[in-house]
């Protein structure tokens, strides 16, 4: 996880150099600072921070989950006593949530807050 | 032996739940397409899963499996002939387009002068 982090970090640092006005906007604000490429959604990614805080928002706000319950670490079906097609629902929220599109198969193996916020903080196109 | 048939049976039981959860996704995801607005979409998604939860408790495999491929049949009846696609996937509005231009491809900028100035 670190190391994947790193390894986003260093992968980004040839575009700043080359549009040194560009990298405050890269992790600000989305409608902040007007960057190169302007209401394009390839330069800037969500925070691991973001990620968590949105993903914990949607699992919280399904109406059979306790929300005090809801952690970073916690599986849908053994901790928070949900069923697969509970699952499943959860799934089609948090893709409505980052403007995703998941592969069935992959979707289907989604079943922990800590899997979907890896999924989604390591897809391109989350937003 | 008993041990072959039980392991059969834990992994057709394991197909067929897969099955059954990539189904309620898709036809979740159409019930979207057909009902656009949420008050309706609402409605529809629960009559959705009642119809799933109707034959939960189904134990008999062959029956189940005569259930699966019977829903199935249903829902590409039913399939929305345009659906909504996120727009940077395939089959999305912005598929493709303004593509990254490939490694090795840069713009040089001497606007107006010939090759062997």
């Amino acid at each position: 996880m670190a190391l994947k982090a790193a390894l986003l970090r260093h992968v980004r640092v040839p575009v700043q150099t080359l549009n040194p006005g560009l990298s405050l906007t890269l992790t600000g604000a989305k409608w902040g600072l007007p960057s190169l490429r302007w209401m394009s959604s390839h330069d800037d990614h969500l925070s691991k921070n973001e990620v968590t805080e949105r993903v914990l928002s949607v699992v919280k706000s399904f109406p059979k989950v306790d929300p005090s319950t809801v952690t970073p670490e916690v599986h849908f079906q053994k901790d928070l006593g949900l069923d697969s097609l509970d699952n499943v629902e959860i799934v089609m929220a948090l893709e409505e949530e980052f403007k995703l599109e998941i592969p069935d198969k992959e979707a289907d193996k989604i079943d922990s807050t800590n899997l979907a916020i890896e999924y989604i903080y390591n897809h391109p196109m989350a937003g | 032996m008993s041990g072959v048939s039980t392991a059969a049976y834990v992994a057709r039981r394991a197909a067929q739940k897969e099955r059954v959860r990539i189904l309620y996704r898709r036809a979740l995801k159409d019930t979207l397409n057909w009902a656009v607005h949420r008050h309706l979409f609402y409605q529809d998604a629960d009559a959705l899963r009642q119809r799933f939860e109707a034959n939960k408790d189904v134990e008999d495999l062959d029956r189940i499996d005569r259930l699966i491929a019977n829903a199935e049949a249903t829902y590409n009846k039913w399939r929305h002939p345009d659906p909504y696609v996120v727009p940077w996937a395939p089959g999305g509005s912005k598929f493709h387009r303004n593509p990254i231009p490939p490694a090795g491809i840069e713009i040089v900028y001497d606007y107006g002068r010939e090759d062997n100035d």
